[in-house]
């Protein structure tokens, strides 16, 4: 993955003879879309024209328009529970924009820099994710017990006893344990794909610019950082998708409810919990609603993103 | 381009469609008709813990009628209602699947997936109404299955604890303070509570307040629509929990209900708030654990005269719609509301039969038992107020938890929950 | 690994890497550098304490669990894995995962791949939309999919077939895969493409023996990033699987979660041995990826 180091004199318009014509495009292309058509186009339009539709159970009542959308914004515990758990969403996108991706980078840059034991340290970084969604709410709360846990223990042993919280219990921190085991999850994710693209940008940039006297701060921000652009929009993109679709760690740590009093609830479990836990007979009309929206805001953000990150992309090069 | 992607799909979709004819056909060929020669039922439940248990009991069905196999098969609580319902409206669903009660079995009745069973199954007038209304169509009224447990309500006590520190099981309110306060001053934690996870919130109000907003009668007037939540009498319950926080875990929100077990389990609790089912449990944790249970005495201003333990219908078996094996499912059902049966749910599965005249060997089951016989209530929330949403259990439980928080009080709490549950409840149905 | 036409500046070359990183190494013992090395192992520390904590409590009993929920496995008791290998079916259920796995990751890899090609070395409007498409099956939330698909595969006939999850899992596959990929294909030098085009290669022939090659890391990560939610997945296969032998890992190991208590120990036993596969791939990948970026690719 490099970019040469005079990108300005080449332009990319010469181009004819190598781009793939539509025709060809067309043939690599058709594998993947039959498979993403009949597997995922299909269900996924399906399941958002449910949202259309009343329900009793799992037989198909009349065409009602917007009216489970009404319903999401006027009736309890709808009209409560979406703008807390939107919040929510937002909040896990901003924390592991901060905590995963900012210390995915970090170690990826460390990693770069130091060399040694490289393998090693990406295999320890990305084993969490290798942990069944089953048990990490079960192992993070034995961990965070205020009763049993050993991080408590740790820090009253230290002499941090203000800092021994129930931290599972109380809504201010509950959240950001949320953010923590996300990031805990997920920053092999980063870590490997940016160092997959530090491993890209040529040494001899580096090398060029600490002879110009650059310090190591500068040499990441100017010679370092732009380069890295695509995969820092690409990781950015995949995060914020994430974190709006959040679900099994909320739910591993929360419960369906978002425990404690809420403070843990996301868009997704508020429709696990519509479409699994509840005893209206129309959870699968309100469920797709709720569905159906979340979807739109992710496909508008992330298609906006995408557009602003090739426009940055083609500017740098 | 784009005829041509739709025409590919097509084609595609057409070769799969053929192809899936030739593909391996799903289960392992229980798909006779009823003609007489064996038949095997499949059976669904939510009880992986129970799997053992029920290949025994099964069994014994087994032997009085032959030419029947039973198949039981237990899937993760969690999930279960999604796989049932994809599994009744597949053609590859149960014969006899175990079914939620009250609420949540509203929509597999409403989408036609079960079969009603009045008049098909004998014995059912047997059964304590209130226990049967768990297996009843709201709408229509009819039964659609048989229940096959009851849970109960009480407080259960460590007897080693509780003789270590001389106490007696309290008959009064002052009694049962005072214990709490013993109990505290011992550095014992006098009740374990797991409020992190919101579902045992409204047991533990229950617990300690039914009998002071009235149990079944405030029941009746509710449902009929002489009162709502918002009644003093049911605010005052709802104090009693603030009242008893002092006697919970300091930050009972972040205990969890699995660390709430341990804590009575491993002796750093005295007493444990809830249901019937932790019975089984604690047998199984810690087998040499002397506990027992008792119903929390009167507080004052309590409307009723005794105390009660709050009761539900846990669980009820249906037959489904689309089962090609009708004639078998109902011979199991006939024979699921038995007392033979009844007590074999108490001896293999350690749980309250909803049959009645049932002994239970195990003398907890059996004190618990004969409280709950002397004092009974509905666990209100659970029993009248999950047929829409929200549920009303989640809401109240949400609400202690900011309780405990200090975000609310007992007033605020009462009239969150009238406001959730007005939100489709309509009093005199 | 060849990395054979090099337009640009000097090749960085596998030989020439590893030397200089350590001289550097060895001749700036820095306050930060050790700084640097101190915060690395710490977070690795944190990092695996689950995992550790995990595996300590697969080797007590369920009962010592409820006793004292941290006490160590001493001595180490192994019956929970004896009974979760039975319990759980291990033999058939490893091996459904294994092939559902496998095949679903090749397939999903292979057909992302292709379609991440032609994105990123197409001009035309049409494969921008395509591709906006293929990321807003990113957006589709699992369980929002499954009555549709459920209905699907049963009219199909194909419920309680390994094949239908394999095609599910390829399918959920293809968003993420093609997304990162074609990232990485964007930025192979479009000279590379120019000069083999040059030596007379088509299309196909590019991709194969130009692109391919150079992308190595980024296909090891995406084959990771795959894998691993695949064999993991427990709810497809319980709403879609309904013939017992045909059973993934992870379903056989819900039978261990019961409503109202929990079978930890075989819990974890079991979790342990269905998690040391994604470990064995995992540094197999790893190493793919390490050797991808030291051996000099794409200049």
């Amino acid at each position: 993955m490099s970019v040469i180091a005079v990108p300005k004199v080449r332009s990319k318009r010469v181009t004819t003879g190598v781009t793939l014509s539509r025709r060809t495009g067309m043939v690599f292309v058709l594998p993947a879309l039959i498979l993403f058509a009949v597997f995922i186009a299909y269900p996924l339009f399906t399941a958002l024209s449910y949202s259309f539709f009343s329900w009793t159970g799992i037989v198909r009542g009349e065409f009602v328009w917007f009216e489970n959308y009404v319903t999401l914004f006027t009736k309890l515990p709808y009209s409560t529970d979406i703008p807390n758990a939107f919040l929510h969403n937002i909040l896990l996108f901003v924390g592991a924009m901060v905590f995963q991706n900012t210390i995915g980078l970090g170690l990826a840059t460390l990693l770069h820099r130091v060399g040694r034991f490289k393998q090693f340290f990406q295999t320890m970084y990305t084993l969490p994710y290798l942990v069944s969604p089953l048990v990490i709410g079960y192992l993070w709360s034995l961990m965070l017990s205020p009763l049993f846990g050993p991080v408590n223990a740790v820090l009253r042993a230290v002499g941090l006893d203000e800092l021994a919280q129930p931290w599972l219990g109380n809504p201010q921190t509950a959240i950001w344990v949320v953010v923590i085991v996300t990031a805990w999850q997920w920053i092999g994710f980063p870590v490997l794909l940016y160092g997959a693209a530090l491993g890209g940008i040529p040494q001899e940039l580096d090398e060029a610019a600490s002879l110009d006297g650059a310090s190591a701060w500068q040499r990441f921000r100017s010679v370092t950082l732009p380069l890295m652009v695509p995969a820092i929009g690409t990781v950015s993109v995949l995060t914020f998708i994430g974190a709006m679709e959040a679900f099994p760690i909320p739910y591993a740590l929360g419960g369906s409810q978002g425990n404690p009093a809420g403070a843990t609830d996301v868009l997704s479990l508020l429709f696990y919990r519509t479409a699994f836990e509840s005893g209206a007979s129309n959870a699968i009309g309100t469920s797709s609603a709720i569905a159906t929206l979340l979807f739109a805001f992710i496909f508008g953000v992330a298609v906006l993103f995408t557009v602003m990150l090739r426009r940055a992309e083609r500017n740098l090069t | 381009m784009r005829r041509r992607i739709l025409t590919t799909t097509a084609l595609v979709a057409g070769s799969v469609l053929a192809l899936s004819a030739c593909a391996p056909s799903a289960s392992s060929g229980d798909t006779e008709a009823e003609s007489g020669d064996d038949v095997t039922l499949t059976v669904w439940s939510w009880r992986t813990e129970d799997v053992e248990a029920y290949n025994a009991i099964f069994d014994v069905f087994e032997e009085a009628h032959p030419g029947i196999t039973v198949e039981f098969e237990a899937f993760q609580n969690t999930e279960y209602n999604q796989i049932l319902t994809t599994g009744l409206a597949g053609s590859d669903g149960p014969d006899v699947p175990m079914v939620r009660a009250y609420g949540q079995l509203q929509p597999n009745i409403e989408a036609g997936q079960l079969e009603p069973i009045d008049g098909e199954v004998e014995g059912l007038d047997e059964i304590a109404e209130s226990v049967l209304a768990g297996a009843k169509g709201k709408a229509d009224g009819k039964t659609y299955a048989v229940p096959l447990a009851t849970q109960t309500l009480q407080m259960f006590y460590n007897k080693a604890i509780f003789e270590e520190q001389g106490l007696e099981v309290p008959t009064t309110w002052d009694e049962f303070i005072e214990v709490n306060e013993a109990l505290l001053s011992a550095g014992v934690t006098p009740m374990a509570l797991g409020a992190k996870d919101d579902w045992i919130l409204p047991i533990f109000a229950d617990i300690v307040g039914s009998a002071r907003y009235g149990g079944s009668e405030f029941e009746q007037k509710v449902l009929a629509g002489e009162t709502d939540f918002t009644d003093p009498d049911y605010v005052a319950s709802l104090e009693i929990i603030s009242e008893l926080q002092p006697y919970l875990t300091p930050d009972v929100v972040g205990v969890g209900y699995t660390d709430s077990q341990i804590q009575f389990t491993s002796g750093q609790a005295a007493q444990f708030p809830g249901g019937s089912f932790e019975i089984a449990t604690f047998r199984n944790q810690a087998p040499d654990l002397e506990f027992g249970s008792y119903q929390v005495p009167l507080p004052e201003g309590a409307v009723l005269d005794a105390p009660v333990s709050p009761a539900y219908a846990d669980g009820n078996f249906a037959v489904n719609a689309k089962s090609e094996n009708k004639e078998a499912a109902f011979e199991l059902l006939n024979w699921l509301a038995t007392a033979e049966f009844g007590q074999l749910v108490a001896d293999e599965l350690n749980q309250f039969s909803a049959i009645p005249g049932v002994t239970y060997s195990d003398e907890v089951m059996q004190e618990a038992w004969d409280n709950y016989e002397q004092g009974q209530a509905p666990y209100l929330l659970l029993v009248d107020f999950r047929y829409g949403e929200p549920l009303g259990t989640a809401v109240l439980g949400t609400e202690i938890q900011r309780m405990f928080l200090g975000e609310t009080d007992a007033a605020g709490a009462a009239a969150t929950l009238q406001t959730g549950i007005s939100q489709w409840f309509t009093p005199g149905q | 690994m060849t990395a054979t036409l090099t337009p640009t500046a000097g090749p960085r070359g596998s030989a020439s890497t590893p030397p200089d990183a350590h001289r550097r190494r060895r001749q700036r013992p820095t306050v930060g550098g050790f700084a640097a090395s101190t915060f690395l192992w710490l977070y690795a520390a944190i990092s695996i304490a689950p995992l550790l904590l995990m595996v300590s409590n697969s080797l007590r009993t369920t009962q010592d669990m409820a006793q004292n929920p941290l006490g160590l496995p001493l001595p180490p008791d192994f019956t929970s894995y004896q009974k979760a290998w039975v319990t759980a079916s291990f033999e058939t259920y490893f091996f459904n995962s294994i092939f559902v796995t496998v095949a679903s990751v090749v397939l999903s890899t292979a057909v992302s791949l292709l379609a991440a090609y032609a994105f990123a070395r197409t001009r035309s409007k049409m494969f921008t939309s395509l591709e906006g498409l293929f990321l807003s099956g990113l957006m589709l939330p699992v369980y929002l999919a499954i009555l549709p698909l459920f209905f699907l595969l049963d009219s199909l006939g194909m419920i309680s077939n390994l094949w239908s999850l394999i095609l599910v899992y390829a399918a959920l596959g293809i968003p993420f895969s093609t997304f990162v990929l074609a990232a990485f294909f964007r930025q192979l030098p479009i000279e590379l493409d120019e000069a083999a085009r040059l030596d007379g290669a088509g299309p196909f022939q590019t991709f194969w023996r130009v692109h391919l090659p150079l992308v190595k890391p980024a296909i090891a990560t995406v084959i990771v990033f795959r894998f691993v939610p695949v064999w993991n997945d427990f709810f497809y296969p319980l709403i879609l699987i309904r013939d017992r032998d045909s059973y993934t890992l992870p379903v056989g190991i819900t039978r261990f979660f019961g409503e109202y208590q929990t079978d930890w120990a075989t819990l974890f036993a079991g979790l342990t041995l269905a998690t040391i596969p994604l470990v064995v791939l995992f540094l197999i990948a790893t190493k793919q990826i390490v050797s991808g970026l030291t051996a000099g690719m794409s200049k």
